[in-house]
Parts: C-alpha cells; structure tokens; sequence
C-alpha cells in the first residue's frame, strides 16, 4: 500500500515518461524517422506539463494508476480510466522496446543472414583441433586466474563475513558503525560488475591476466563477503547465547558459537565462486584478461571460426567439467 | 541467605513487548527454585536477566548484595562465569567433541589465544573429564555429540556449567524438548548438583508434576508479574488455574 503523496509523485514520473515515449519515439523516430535530435528545453518544459497533468487527474479525479494503486477504492469509470491507462503505458513500453531494440524478424530469417549464420555454425562444428594444445594452454591459466582470484579473495572475504555480519556487530555503536559502513561498500563492490573492474585494473596494471585475476579477486571478496555473512547471520542464536552466558570473550563468541556452524557452508560458498570465477574468467579474457577469453576474441577478430569452434568447445567441457565436480563437493559437504 | 535479589525488574524489548512488569525477588542460597508460567509469560527473560544475558529495562539485579544490573566488559564476563545456564535446545557445539564442548565452560577464566588454539591446560581436562563422570557421559568424551541422545546432550550442557564452578545454575526448560524418562533422569541430576555440591538452581519448567517432586520453592509467572510465591504443595487446583488459565487442566508426567 503506497501513501497518498507517492501515488501523486508516481502518477507525475508516469506522465513523464508517456510523454517521452510518445514525443522521442513515436513521433521523432517512427513517425518523422531518423535518429532524434538532443533535447530542447521547451520539450522538457513539455514534459513537465504532461507530468503535471497525470498528477492533477490523480489528485483531483482520481482516476489514474497511482491512486489506484493507493488502494483508493476506486469505483466505476475511474477504476476503468485508470486500468486503461495503466494498459496504455504498458503497451506503449513494449512497443517502444521494440523499436529501440531494432527487433527485425526479416533479418534473422533473410536468406543472407541465415546463410551466413549456416556457414558460421558449420565451422564452430568442424574445429580446427591443431591449435588444441595451445588453447589447452589458455584453458590452464583461466583455471588458474580464477584459483588465484579466489584464494586472494577468501581472506579479506572472510574478515568482512563476520565484521559485516549484523548479529556479530550490532552490542557497541562503535562496531555497529563499522558493520553499516562495511554493508554499504560490500554492496557497492559488488554491484559493479566485473567486467568493469576489469577495464579499471587493466588501466592500472596494464592489459593481461593480472588484471583480470585483480578484478575477480574485487568481485570475489564482495560476493563472498556478502555469502558469508548471511550465513553468519543466519547460525542459531542459542548457542551463541550458550557461550556467552560462560563468560566468553567476544572472539571466543565468534570461534566457539559462530564458526563450528558456518565452516561447511562457507567451503561450499568457496568452492562454488571458484567454479563461476572460472566462468568469469573466460568473459573477463575478451577484455584482455588473459587467458582463454583473450585467445577466443585474437581468433574471432581474424574470422578463423573454425579455431573458435575449438576453443568454444574447450570452454563448454571446462566449466561442464568444473560445474560438475563443485556441485558433487558441495553435496558430499551438506 | 540471599543470593539473588531482583527489585522491581522490568525488561521492555525494543518491538515493546513488556516481558517483564516490576518482578521483585529473592533467591536463597542453596534452594531449588522452580519458575513457572505459560509460554511468554516471562520466564526466559526473567532467567536470562539474572546472568544479564537480557539487560533489564528499569530495576536493580543484586547478586550476594553487588548490584550488576548495568555492568558491561570485563565485568560482565566475569560475572557471568560464576552462573552456570542450560537451555531446553541444549546449545552444544554438535560438531566438536564432548570434551572440546564441556570445555566451553571454562572460556571464563583461560587466556582467549589459549583457547583459540585449542591448548586448554592439563589439569582443566582432567576436570572436564571428571565433570563428566558426575553426570555419568565419562566414557563418551571423545564421542562427537551430533551422535548423542537429546538427553546425553542436556547432560553435556550440565557438565559444561559444572566447568564454571557455579554458585548458581540457570536452567531454562532443560527438560521440555526431552521424552518423561529422559526428563526424570536430567532433573535428576540437577538435584544431585543442587544437594551433592550445593549449586543453587533456578529452572523454568511446564509440568506441575516435575515441580513438586523436585522443586522446593515455586514463583508463577502471568504476563511478566509474579502471581505466586510459595512452596510447591500449595498449588492447588485455583492457582493453578489463576497460573494458566480458566481452560487449563494439569497434565501428569511421571
């Protein structure tokens, strides 16, 4: 149930937002054709009125998608105008989508395309196994980035797991600080991509495997960090309880209560994010991360498909192969 | 002798529920106290507050006449060690050993790297293991306790409280997750520690039955105030009543 003023401010951001659809893709794109000019500040002051307008017919009429959503008790022709436009906007997004996305069904079934796509499909199929060894050799040291990745990330992943951990932190304002401060940070690392800590370290370090280990190894101790202190926040409280009520100090708290719980499941969690850094290796590689991403993207630039059939395949058996063996660890451990 | 003193001992949780509304009482050296009540009506919170696991909300605890209602630290910790507690999930360590966990009681007093590394010395593990003969688990020490019975592991918590050399035992529901006969033989053996080494006990419990046969003094809990003070022969059917509720009926346990 949204209050009335945000049912107000979301009927504005929907009359916005129709009113952008409408003037830059319908008429700019579809209708005049061609790319659409930079925006003028009389078509924003347009925006606005349109905002305004949906606000003023929620407000006063109350027959839009905001108040209905309220949970106004809408009845009669204001529950239909407002379902019709709820519909309009949906439609009109869709439609929108589409046409941003250039989606083309005669592309992807022109005789052309489909012929190209034949004879590119035909040499992933037929790989070139001469070059075998060396993409085995790629394949190795996109393993072993991601080993490296993880087991630079464990550590600080580890420390973070139970200083980010709300149950650990919440006793003394001091330490509650620290936990707030940390949950922010870990979020925001690991809401970056890796693929983007990627291009930031190989301005650092220069292009190549270091790189791309450091970016995983970003990736890694935030995801873990976050893993690792769900789960800690997640152990049974009463034996923690059990502990203190000893006269435990706090880090005989931590190593007697918490980590007996948490050892099993944080071996998972490392063995599975050593399995998707390996995956993550391989995209990272295209970057200029070294490794077999990298060898996959020198083949591609020179249109060898037929190498990059090979290299595809290895890539596939790999991360099958590891898939495989993390999920038969992981449940030998539960 | 008084032990415990609690004055007019309110607790309200941050979500507002009153747990506690103004509990005043004393607990005598040696005794055995039983706390009863429904489920909510207090009797964790008023257990928990005692060895300031839950900080009181307004009120004194008084422990042999020291106040300790707001101590914290150091302080608090050594406090604490001198208060054994059980709990009705029994909250052992299921994967370490029976040993390793009766051990646990003593992380009061041993140096924290000491115990971090696993180093207890020698003379607290033969502690331990004598400990663990008072409660009859003597040849198990070495077993995992994730093997043990729901019983076998209530008898591991007791041995671990032993370790601290207890002037007083907590007891929370230490039977209530266990069958009538594990029952029986647990609280058997609180009133051995209480008789044979003289260990106070305070223990929450749900059967009227088990309260009389082992209990000698009652207090009844109704919506965080005492309702009943007394010995357990004076529970008669109108307190019990009052205690629980027009719908009751007393249900045996033998």
């Amino acid at each position: 149930m949204i209050r009335r003023w945000q049912s107000v401010l979301l009927d504005a951001l929907l009359g916005i937002y129709v009113a952008v659809l409408l003037y830059r893709i319908a008429w700019l794109r579809v209708v005049l054709g061609g790319e659409a000019p930079p925006v003028w500040s009389g078509e924003l002051v347009a925006y606005g009125i349109a905002g305004a307008i949906m606000a003023f017919l929620g407000m006063r009429l109350r027959c839009t998608p905001g108040t209905w959503l309220s949970g106004a008790a809408l009845q009669g022709w204001r529950e239909v105008t407002a379902l019709h436009i709820a519909f309009a906007a949906l439609v009109l997004t869709i439609w929108a989508g589409w046409v941003i996305t250039r989606i083309s069904p005669l592309e992807l079934f022109s005789a052309q395309g489909l012929q190209s796509a034949g004879r590119l499909f035909g040499a992933l199929l037929t790989p070139e196994v001469t070059i075998l060894d060396k993409a085995l050799v790629a394949m190795v040291q996109t393993i072993y980035i991601a080993l490296m990745a993880t087991l630079f990330g464990v550590p600080p992943a580890l420390l973070l797991g139970f200083l980010g951990a709300r149950n650990v932190m919440r006793r003394h304002p001091a330490t509650f600080a620290v936990y707030a401060v940390l949950r922010v940070l870990i979020n925001f690392t690991r809401s970056v991509e890796p693929l983007i800590w990627a291009v930031i370290f190989s301005v650092w370090v220069g292009v190549g495997p270091f790189a791309g280990m450091l970016a995983m190894t970003v990736h890694t101790v935030a995801a873990l960090a976050k893993l690792y202190s769900e789960q800690v926040e997640s152990v049974d409280p009463g034996l923690v309880e059990a502990v203190e009520s000893t006269g435990a100090h706090p880090v005989q708290v931590v190593w007697f209560a918490i980590v007996p719980q948490v050892v099993l499941p944080f071996l998972a969690f490392t063995i599975y994010r050593w399995d998707s850094n390996v995956r993550m290796a391989t995209v990272i590689g295209l970057v200029g991360g070294g490794g077999i991403g990298t060898l996959l993207m020198q083949y591609q630039g020179l249109a060898r498909w037929h190498e990059v059939g090979l290299i595809v395949l290895v890539i596939a058996a790999v991360v099958w192969l590891m898939d495989y063996l993390s999920a038969r660890i992981r449940e030998a451990l539960a | 002798m008084v032990l415990v003193e609690l004055q007019q001992v309110r607790k309200v949780f941050p979500n507002g529920v009153v747990a506690l509304d103004g509990i005043s009482l004393q607990v005598q050296r040696g005794e055995f106290l039983a706390v009863i009540g429904l489920s909510g009506s207090g009797k964790s919170t008023l257990l928990r507050c005692i060895n300031r696991l839950v900080e009181p909300t307004d009120g004194r605890v008084l422990f042999e006449g020291r106040d300790v209602t707001h101590i914290r630290g150091r302080e608090l910790r050594q406090y604490r060690s001198q208060i054994g507690m059980v709990f009705q999930q029994f909250n052992v360590i299921e994967r370490r050993t029976v040993l390793e966990n009766v051990l646990v009681g003593t992380l009061g007093r041993v140096p924290v790297w000491r115990s971090l590394v696993g180093s207890f010395p020698r003379e607290l593990v033969e502690e331990a293991l004598q400990k663990l003969e008072i409660v009859g688990l003597a040849e198990k020490a070495f077993d995992r306790v994730r093997a043990l019975s729901g019983g076998q592991k209530q008898r591991v918590a007791l041995a671990r409280a032993l370790m601290q050399h207890p002037r007083l035992l907590l007891a929370d529901e230490p039977v209530a997750s266990l069958d009538p006969a594990t029952s029986h033989s647990v609280m058997r053996y609180l009133e051995e520690v209480n008789r044979q080494l003289g260990v106070t006990i305070v223990c929450s419990l749900h059967f009227l039955s088990l309260v009389r046969r082992y209990a000698s003094r009652v207090v009844a809990l109704r919506t965080g105030r005492i309702v009943f003070e007394g010995s357990p022969e004076e529970i008669t059917e109108e307190w019990f009543r009052h205690i629980y509720g027009e719908e009751a009926h007393e249900v045996d346990i033998r």
